[in-house]
């Protein structure tokens, strides 16, 4: 007889096996090598230091999308075919603080669409047809955008989070326009042509071929210093932005906060799993499964090189803005004032152990999480000492840290609708 | 290649077991029988509530969600026009939870008051934040009665109108699951680094005993062959005119299907293809253009959609959109276009079926379709269409009387 009440016995996740990828210590950047592929698939990821906080308003996302816009002897028609022929798919993705140019093919092409892609973006041309095609989809873009409640409190969240600092800059169509070709060529050359700072390869790949790659980047790797703001300070307070015949409103609510270089990193990514970071959360429990304001809510905490932030994002239904603002709150401040019942704290630190194991299934997850935690000057020790401190965190701690760090009157709280 | 295994329990149960024993993680997805062309049209939207209710608690576990996440996994769910599939990922040691948590909510749910009037507010929020709060959000509920006249696929899986999801009525709900929720409508696979005897003995003890049904006979009205153009031109309070043209296509199970595929890659998947080059780059009329297929299993959609740049008309892309297909069927493909769009296909595939998830997903699929080994015959299938199957096919499909078109005007 099949007991359907007797919840099966757990067993708990002690440890996990990190593997490290190789190292190319001959080479001047950071070049990391994950080789245990068990499949034909493979990547490159080159980061460029070329993200958003430089230049001009809008110049570092012209660039990134101006990358293979042709040269002297492929127009952007002939690269983007000649990469469809190798079976290529790439994808380039601008952040705050670098460009990363993802690569993807099948490992016996992956070297030669490494140098179709290295020509196209070292001799790239910058023809003006190029650049005002992509200026005018970028202004539609914005225009489409402008439309969404979600975008509108992204932006506004943005300019209050980040505030007085190039983090914070939001782009307005006249920006677009009055980029010229020659910033777009200096910043090219500048935070390209040798902008290069890391490079993470996977996949099954014989030693001579990692060598002929390393030649073909080489003359990009990055000659200045990296640096990154360190003092991002967000302005508390309530904004809203009116979107008219909006059927939802967009909630944003956040902070600055730290990144996993602080001592406090682990123990608040708990509390945020708690709080927003998965389906059980308080937030989701309460918004969504027990009064049906939203199709979903979530909290996480982004890191930059420096510091960090918490965010708090959801989309309700116009009607309950209100109700949902002080829900949120709500949630919060009980975290401050009555401590976590062990079987919701054992039920996410079993939870955040199980995500833990995932997010290291597989070479390209191993690989990723790896490259997460050099990022910060830091090693593979430290998901031994996350695992650690999973186990050993206690209420108290939790109510400690809430008190601390989610205080509401340092909140930026935005809403779009 | 993907190995698995197979076996049926008595009650019907169809369970595929898939060994992976690079992974700690295991994953069982079950597949339910069951989508939103199921529904009555006058209660649309239904296979889609449902699944939301399929989280409320069943019979003996009142929560689905905590149990799963206190043995470190997770789990999610999609309804689409077709079908119903859930799928819980958590650490392997830890598979029984999973099975005593599928097989409970197989076996019975606890039909509640309070889920059913919860994810009805949050499938209404869902549909306002997908279809009807965002610019171009309410285009597939548009085109489908537009394409589609007979055949349940002319509504969305969300439904046609919010009222039906307001008017949900647990009597529905209950109904609903009798008549689709068993053993004998569902399609289960494991996967992970386990041992097929030992999947085949918990699985047996989960599911065995629930009682099995006969498969509901499935009857739709099949859509009538299209014999005229269509269009409609809406107007919305949007930035840029967009368009969107339906061509009817065969079903899943045919050759058509995976020619269609095809066709809808040289036309307009990737830079390389002939509507981003003609369109885009040369004439530079719009602002983004593609082409794909909706991928349903009865007679689909081959889709051509885009947006137009400022100034340009709706008739100059027609002509031009009209020219490329005359093009596409008079002139047999040279063999480096159709070696360029396998070779994205297979690359395609091969990182696809690095998940462990999306592998146990493929598996029902490929078995809902009559047998999992379809699974690794489908990229010959690719490999084997010819040029001249394509421009054949095509002369077929991509005609004004196949074609109904969908247009967005901007009422800036």
């Amino acid at each position: 007889m099949v007991d359907r009440l007797q919840t099966p016995d757990l067993k708990q996740i002690d440890s996990i096996n990190f593997v490290a990828p190789e190292i190319r210590t001959e080479f001047p950047i950071p070049f990391f090598v994950q080789k245990q592929v068990p499949n034909a698939t493979s990547r490159i990821e080159l980061y460029f230091n070329a993200g958003s906080t430089n230049g001009k308003i809008g110049l570092a996302s012209l660039v990134s999308g101006l990358l293979l816009s042709g040269t002297d002897n492929m127009n952007s028609t002939e690269i983007h075919t000649e990469l469809d022929n190798l079976g290529g798919f790439h994808d380039i993705s601008l952040g705050h603080e670098s460009v990363v140019v993802s690569l993807y093919g099948l490992n016996d092409k992956l070297a030669e669409l490494l140098v179709l892609f290295c020509q196209s973006i070292s001799a790239v041309t910058f023809s003006e047809s190029e650049i005002q095609e992509l200026k005018e989809d970028r202004k539609q873009k914005l225009r489409i955008n402008m439309q969404k409640v979600s975008f509108l409190a992204q932006r506004e969240f943005s300019k209050n989070l980040f505030a007085n600092s190039q983090y914070g800059r939001v782009i307005n169509e006249d920006n677009y326009d009055s980029i010229t070709r020659k910033e777009i060529i200096d910043f090219h050359k500048a935070f390209y042509l040798s902008g290069l700072f890391k490079v993470v390869l996977i996949g099954s790949f014989q030693e001579e071929t990692i060598v002929s790659m390393e030649d073909l980047l080489i003359p990009f790797v990055n000659n200045l210093a990296l640096e990154y703001n360190q003092n991002l300070q967000n302005i508390p307070g309530v904004f809203h932005t009116e979107k008219e015949g909006a059927l939802q409103t967009a909630i944003r609510v956040g902070r600055i906060l730290f990144n996993r270089k602080k001592e406090d990193f682990v123990d608040f990514t708990i509390l945020n799993t708690i709080l927003g970071d998965y389906f059980g959360s308080r937030l989701m429990s309460n918004l969504r499964e027990d009064k049906g304001f939203t199709y979903g809510v979530g909290s996480m905490l982004s890191e930059f090189h420096e510091t960090g932030y918490f965010l708090i994002a959801t989309e309700v239904g116009k009607e309950h803005k209100d109700a949902a603002i002080a829900e949120i709150r709500a949630e919060i401040e009980k975290l401050h004032h009555e401590l976590i019942p062990a079987e919701e704290l054992n039920l996410v630190r079993n939870y955040l152990l199980g995500q833990l194991l995932k997010s290291a299934d597989g070479p390209y997850a191993m690989t990723d999480l790896y490259v997460g935690v050099q990022a910060f000057g830091l090693d593979i020790s430290f998901y031994d000492r996350y695992i650690k401190k999973i186990h050993e965190i206690t209420p108290e701690k939790i109510q400690l840290l809430a008190k601390t760090y989610l205080d509401w009157s340092q909140m930026t709280i935005v809403s779009a609708g | 290649m993907i190995e698995f295994e197979r076996f049926e329990l008595d009650n019907g149960l169809k369970v595929i077991f898939h060994k992976d024993i690079t992974t700690p993680m295991a994953v069982v997805n079950t597949l339910y029988d069951v989508g939103a062309r199921d529904e009555s049209e006058e209660k649309t939207g239904f296979a889609h509530l449902f699944e939301h209710l399929m989280f409320g608690g069943s019979i003996n576990i009142p929560d689905f969600d905590a149990p799963l996440q206190r043995a470190g996994g997770e789990s999610n769910a999609f309804t689409s026009n077709d079908i119903t599939n859930y799928y819980d990922v958590l650490p392997a040691q830890n598979l029984d939870t999973a099975l005593w948590l599928e097989s409970d909510r197989m076996l019975s749910l606890a039909f509640t008051d309070k889920s059913l009037e919860v994810q009805r507010q949050v499938v209404i929020e869902e549909f306002k934040q997908r279809y009807l709060n965002q610019p171009y959000g309410d285009v597939w509920l548009e085109l489908r009665p537009l394409a589609y006249k007979k055949h349940p696929y002319k509504w969305a899986t969300i439904g046609k109108d919010i009222k039906h999801i307001q008017d949900a009525k647990m009597e529905d709900v209950k109904a609903f699951f009798q008549k689709y929720y068993h053993p004998g409508n569902a399609i289960l696979c494991v996967a992970g680094n386990f041992e097929f005897s030992y999947i085949k003995e918990r699985v047996e003890y989960w599911f065995g005993n629930i009682p099995g049904k006969l498969k509901p006979a499935r009857i739709l009205p099949s859509e009538p062959i299209q014999k005229e153009f269509r269009e409609l031109t809406l107007e919305r309070n949007v930035p840029a005119n967009a368009f969107y043209y339906a061509f009817k296509m065969a079903s899943r199970k045919t050759m058509e299907y995976y020619v269609s595929d095809m066709i809808s890659d040289a036309l307009g998947r990737e830079k390389s293809s002939r509507l981003y080059i003609r369109l885009k780059k040369e004439l530079n009329l719009v602002s983004e253009i593609g082409a794909y297929i909706t991928g349903s299993l009865d007679d689909g959609l081959l889709m051509i959609s885009g947006k137009l740049n400022d100034g340009v008309s709706f008739e100059q892309v027609d002509v031009e959109i009209w020219k490329i297909i005359d093009e596409f069927v008079s002139r047999e493909m040279s063999v480096v276009e159709l070696e360029r769009l396998n070779i994205k296909i297979r690359t395609a595939r091969e990182f696809q079926d690095q998940g462990l998830l999306n592998r146990a997903m493929n598996l029902c699929h490929f078995e809902l379709l009559g047998d999992a080994a379809g699974i690794n015959e489908d990229l010959m299938v690719y490999q084997s269409i010819t040029p001249k199957q394509m421009s054949t096919l095509g002369k077929s499909i991509l005609k004004k009387k196949n074609c109904s078109v969908l247009r967005i005007k901007s009422t800036k």
